[in-house]
């Protein structure tokens, strides 16, 4: 069974979002590791970027494929994870310590479209 | 839309395989983890579902002529129960298709085909030997597939109840086990460059077959693993670096093309043809090539594209194959992903040298 801390938000694209003091971090779910399987290359946004939610953001590959990254926030990227470009394994070992990007949020409203733990387990047993 | 099962669909479903549309059929990708299944392979033995791969088979008095005036490698001087590798051609040079041609006698010629050209190739089949005093059959549906790969495969197929008279045959050759209108043949065959052995038998006996070899062991592995081992040891695959629009010797298989043959179809175009590409194999320090990125040279001209790209799990490293334009003479390339360059080195031998004797 995957792992969905009680803690964190999520979305469809299955990533986990967690907010503090206007600051959004985004990471992929434990489901999102073990359906990609082995993770070995993640490409990230250089800070500074200005994202619309729903933009693509970067990408994560595994041995066979490539999935965009999807942030549902809008605002500016205030940092990247650059040791998780280093070791992209670390996902499949531990996705929500392996956080990607955090964005310094410009219209806060958009925190409503997020799904709770529960709706989000709800979402997955769905699928 | 409904896809065809293989005989073993039952099996894979129960191992929790990811299963995916493939020509036509619900093939299994992967099973528990794609690393796990070619590391196997390299190191020890897994075991592919291939079914949904075509078999016709051609007998007659004339079934060597035939299948000489078909494909462009040289089938008759090649030796009894020999598998040949070989394209086969339009007479404009176009490749159809490419196969393993396997010479079981002067008169009985057993031919294996990509599963996705399966009617395109039979039908070329049908309109080119009216001409020959031979019967053609398409038993794509008699038969199972089972591709047993990996350096300790003869040791475990021998301990099967199918292949227990199994014998220590030479690399690219076949072992005719039952002569049965289904023939049961053993073929030291394989499409990872390691040792092994591809099995084609009824259903019935292959999902015997499956069982024993998953009771000793032998680890499923899904056509996932499957490219990955291919692409590291640079074989090619029929929509990537063949397809109808190439001929052979666009891409890197003039040791195919038998010029000194007597006659064959595409053999009078492809005696002056002038290739337009060249298959380059391209290994990247850093990102993941993948089909039809850009390959550009020093001043940014894009000079071909990707045609298979992977991340090698041996080397752990991007690897790609790649059709550049004929008069392309560099050997460092840059791949544009998502916009951003990746040098790309050339390198002449495969990614990885199979341990096939």
């Amino acid at each position: 069974m995957n792992k969905i801390p009680e803690s964190l938000f999520y979305t469809e694209d299955h990533e986990w979002i967690s907010v503090e003091n206007n600051v959004a971090t985004i990471g992929i779910t434990d489901f999102a590791q073990s359906s990609l399987g082995d993770i070995v290359f993640v490409e990230l946004p250089d800070t500074g970027t200005n994202l619309d939610s729903g933009n693509s953001f970067g990408v994560v590959e595994s041995i066979k494929s490539v999935s965009d990254l999807y942030t549902p926030l809008s605002g500016e990227v205030i940092e990247k994870n650059e040791e998780i470009e280093g070791t992209p394994e670390h996902i499949n070992g531990d996705a929500y310590g392996s956080w990607l990007i955090k964005i310094k949020l410009s219209d806060e409203s958009e925190l409503s479209t997020l799904m709770k733990a529960s709706e989000y387990k709800a979402f997955c047993e769905g699928n | 839309m409904s896809h065809l099962k293989t005989s073993l669909y039952e099996e894979h479903v129960s191992l929790g395989a990811r299963m995916l549309p493939f020509a036509g059929f619900d093939m299994p990708i992967q099973y528990e983890n794609l690393k796990k299944e070619v590391e196997a392979v390299r190191n020890n033995v897994g075991v592919f579902d291939v079914s949904h791969m075509g078999e016709f088979l051609i007998t007659g008095s004339d079934a060597l002529k035939a299948i000489d005036h078909l494909v462009t490698n040289d089938i008759k001087n090649s030796e009894m129960k020999k598998a040949i590798y070989s394209p086969l051609c339009r007479a404009n040079g176009t490749v159809i298709d490419d196969l393993i041609v396997y010479k079981i006698s002067d008169t009985k010629i057993f031919v294996c085909v990509n599963a996705s050209n399966i009617e395109k190739d039979f039908s070329w089949f049908e309109k080119n030997l009216k001409n020959f005093d031979v019967k053609l059959e398409n038993h794509s549906s008699d038969y199972s597939l089972l591709a047993v790969q990996g350096p300790k495969t003869f040791e475990t197929l021998k301990k099967t109840s199918l292949l227990k008279n199994l014998d220590d045959i030479e690399y690219y050759s076949v072992q005719v086990l039952n002569d049965d209108k289904i023939m049961t043949l053993a073929a030291r065959t394989g499409y990872t460059g390691e040792d092994g052995f591809e099995i084609f038998a009824s259903h019935s006996d292959i999902k015997i077959l499956w069982k024993e070899l998953l009771e000793l062991g032998v680890e499923p592995c899904g056509l996932g693993s499957r490219d990955v081992l291919r692409l590291e040891v640079c074989y090619p695959l029929y929509g990537h670096e063949l397809n109808d629009e190439l001929t052979p010797l666009d891409s890197g298989l003039k040791w195919t093309v038998k010029l000194k043959k007597e006659n064959f179809i595409g053999k009078e175009v492809l005696s002056s043809y002038k290739p337009k590409f060249k298959l380059v194999k391209l290994v990247l320090e850093k990102g993941i090539p993948r089909q039809d990125y850009p390959i550009e040279n020093s001043n940014g001209e894009v000079v071909g594209k990707i045609t298979s790209g992977t991340m090698s799990v041996v080397l752990s490293k991007g690897v790609a194959l790649g059709l550049i334009k004929e008069e392309c003479k560099d050997d460092t390339f840059n791949i544009d992903i998502r916009g951003k360059k990746y040098e790309a080195i050339v390198t002449k031998k495969p990614f990885v040298s199979g341990g096939h004797k």
